[in-house]
């Protein structure tokens, strides 16, 4: 059993994590303090070509495996998850399925664009009373000469109020349920589609997440995004497994962040007259933040190099989802104790971690979904 | 125009470096890095490339295997080829057996403009690059903050000195060491990282440099390590208290002459 990574790989990691030191770190505390879009790191970051590490080098990407997807994914969490969610809302979900199922003029406005961070994307499933149970969607879309008429909202949409384009989901039939569910690409511009609402949020600050308002939209047969109708949740599984990792891998680089915060701090506070790393009950916190990050970083890219190779994930990325965000929600928890009072003001980055780490509990499943699947998966039906 | 950039692979400032118990010798913990001041003279490689476009640039390091990640991070940056000079068993300490090696490179390679940073962050000995321009029979300049290619035949800098700055035109070949403020070393772009994960990057042998290996192995060296010690620890903090500024006038002025003994 082979635990290193390759050469390619850990240069990689190691050219990831410098270009967030340099780039990203400096500017978190800015960007979360004014929770406005960074538009100019945005273009600084995009320009490098990180946009397109999942797809084919044939069209400009660098199709990484997905050990170094997951490198990046915990690297760029590390530096700011606000930024971090933005860029891998463009990497993944809200381009995947323009790639894999849009023709090339889509692809050459939407994709190949959005790859160099020309355009910004995203992906459009939660509605106000659906966010889990995706059978309950209401935003329809309903056959309209050669094309179709979407009508609904969309809420939580990471990117929503500045994307240039989305991926819909929208029920073709409510009568089917979840076999209803299909997929419709939506441009900026396109009458009827516009922006609502944007949330202020506890945490993930720089990201711009709000509602999306879909009034009568026509959008022509093109734009409908799939082979068949009806597989819309079918499709989902294609990249679920790669979001869920993806979260873990993101909740990893926060730990991580606030991990080094801790161990700077504990080496220089000084307590009773010595640093307060000398003391037992500090250390059991480092022992417990160490062991847990171990775990989750050991589940994570072991699911990965299951993705990769092609291998049943669905348990260990749903598995490693959940512990891997657990355990970073343990991390800042001890890093504000460590911290102490001073974990408690926003001059500090301890509360930062701490709100950062919560919106993870959430995306690619809760975890009282992700419990029954996994429970039910392992049963089997009785 | 044919430029040679020397760089070194050092540990990073954060990793956690321990004397073994010889007292002589260092375990340091797995994170390396480009030495700070080499990424300047790369950057100023590639600058010089986007104004003269037929140039070529050559990263080389005299190093361990380890060190061919310095190089791929070179040629992620915008190298065209980078070397790696083998150190196992020889001699690493001695500078001017580093100069030897480097400069048999550089002679055996060509070129018209060598660049490295002007120290290493690890040793801080600052001698390799004005050795090395001394062993070719060059002209050098170090600590350069300013750098213009006039016409490809001669290069105006600006080098920091005592009290100032000098403004110097030099005629290629020539050899020159960079500061951090000539320029800022740029991200690599992901074609860069692509191409730098694919680069074969080849091993020389020094003794196929035209040296021996009695020139360059460790009998040869000129320097010996006697011991190596720790930094003094810094002691604590003391805050000085008082109900009013006075008073902790009077405290301060007591410490510092019955505890720190300086007055």
């Amino acid at each position: 059993m082979n635990f290193a990574l390759s050469e390619e790989q850990e240069f990689f990691k190691k050219t990831i994590a410098d270009t967030v030191d340099r780039m990203i770190v400096p500017k978190a505390q800015e960007i979360d303090e004014k929770d406005e879009f960074p538009w100019d790191l945005w273009r600084d970051f995009t320009g490098l070509g990180y946009i397109g590490l999942r797809y084919p080098e044939e069209i400009g990407g660098m199709n990484a495996d997905k050990v170094m997807c997951m490198t990046f994914y915990e690297e760029i969490a590390r530096g700011s998850v606000g930024f971090a969610q933005s860029v891998i809302m463009n990497i993944l979900m809200g381009t995947y399925f323009i790639f894999r199922f849009g023709s090339e003029a889509i692809k050459e406005r939407c994709l190949y664009p959005a790859m160099k961070g020309e355009k910004v994307s995203t992906m459009c499933f939660t509605e106000d009373q659906s966010g889990s149970d995706l059978g309950a969607t209401r935003t329809t879309a309903v056959k309209d000469g050669d094309g179709w008429r979407i009508n609904g909202t969309k809420m939580w949409i990471t990117n929503g109020p500045i994307c240039d384009f989305c991926t819909v989901l929208a029920t073709t039939d409510p009568s089917k349920g979840l076999k209803g569910l299909n997929f419709f690409l939506v441009e900026k511009g396109t009458p009827g589609f516009s922006s609502g609402q944007v949330l202020n949020k506890l945490g993930c600050r720089g990201t711009v997440t709000g509602e999306l308002v879909f009034d009568n939209v026509w959008v022509p047969q093109e734009n409908f995004l799939g082979e068949e109708l009806g597989k819309g949740v079918y499709y989902v599984g294609d990249i679920l497994d790669e979001v869920r990792l993806m979260t873990g891998a993101m909740a990893l680089g926060i730990a991580r962040g606030a991990y080094a915060e801790a161990l700077e701090f504990a080496k220089k506070r000084v307590a009773f007259g010595q640093p307060i790393g000398n003391f037992q009950l500090i250390r059991e916190k480092f022992a417990e933040m160490d062991t847990l990050m171990n775990a989750a970083r050991l589940m994570i890219y072991y699911g990965a190099w299951l993705l990769e190779n092609g291998m049943d994930s669905r348990i260990l990325a749903a598995e490693a989802k959940m512990f891997a965000t657990e355990a970073c929600l343990k991390v800042v928890d001890e890093l504000t104790r460590i911290y102490g009072a001073n974990a408690f003001a926003y001059e500090y980055s301890p509360q930062r971690y701490f709100r950062d780490a919560r919106f993870l509990l959430y995306g690619g499943g809760t975890h009282e979904v992700l419990r029954d699947f996994i429970g039910r998966t392992l049963i089997g039906k009785l | 125009m044919n430029i040679i950039v020397f760089i070194k692979q050092v540990a990073d400032t954060e990793a956690r470096i321990i004397i073994k118990n010889d007292q002589k010798s260092l375990e340091i913990e797995n994170k390396y890095n480009m030495n700070f001041f080499d990424e300047f003279a790369v950057e100023e490689a590639i600058k010089t490339k986007e104004k003269f476009k037929d140039s070529q640039i050559t990263a080389c390091t005299y190093g361990p295997k380890k060190a061919i990640e310095a190089l791929r991070t070179a040629i992620a940056m915008g190298a065209d080829r980078a070397f790696l000079i083998d150190n196992t068993g020889l001699e690493t300490d001695d500078s001017l057996i580093v100069a030897k090696i480097l400069s048999a490179f550089a002679q055996k390679e060509g070129f018209d403009l060598i660049l490295c940073g002007r120290q290493a962050i690890d040793d801080e000995n600052a001698n390799v690059g004005a050795m090395v321009a001394e062993m070719l029979g060059i002209p050098h300049a170090s600590a350069v903050i300013g750098f213009e290619v006039m016409d490809g035949k001669a290069i105006k800098i600006d080098n920091e000195v005592e009290g100032g700055k000098e403004t110097v035109e030099v005629q290629l070949p020539a050899l020159f060491t960079t500061q951090k403020g000539l320029n800022t070393p740029r991200v690599p772009l992901i074609t860069g990282v692509m191409k730098a994960m694919k680069a074969v990057i080849p091993t020389v042998d020094p003794t196929t440099l035209g040296l021996t290996k009695e020139d360059i192995d460790l009998s040869a060296s000129g320097i010996e390590i006697i011991s190596l010690e720790s930094p003094q620890q810094r002691p604590p903090v003391k805050i000085i208290n008082g109900e009013t500024p006075e008073e902790k006038v009077r405290n301060l002025v007591r410490a510092l002459k019955e505890e720190a003994r300086v007055l």
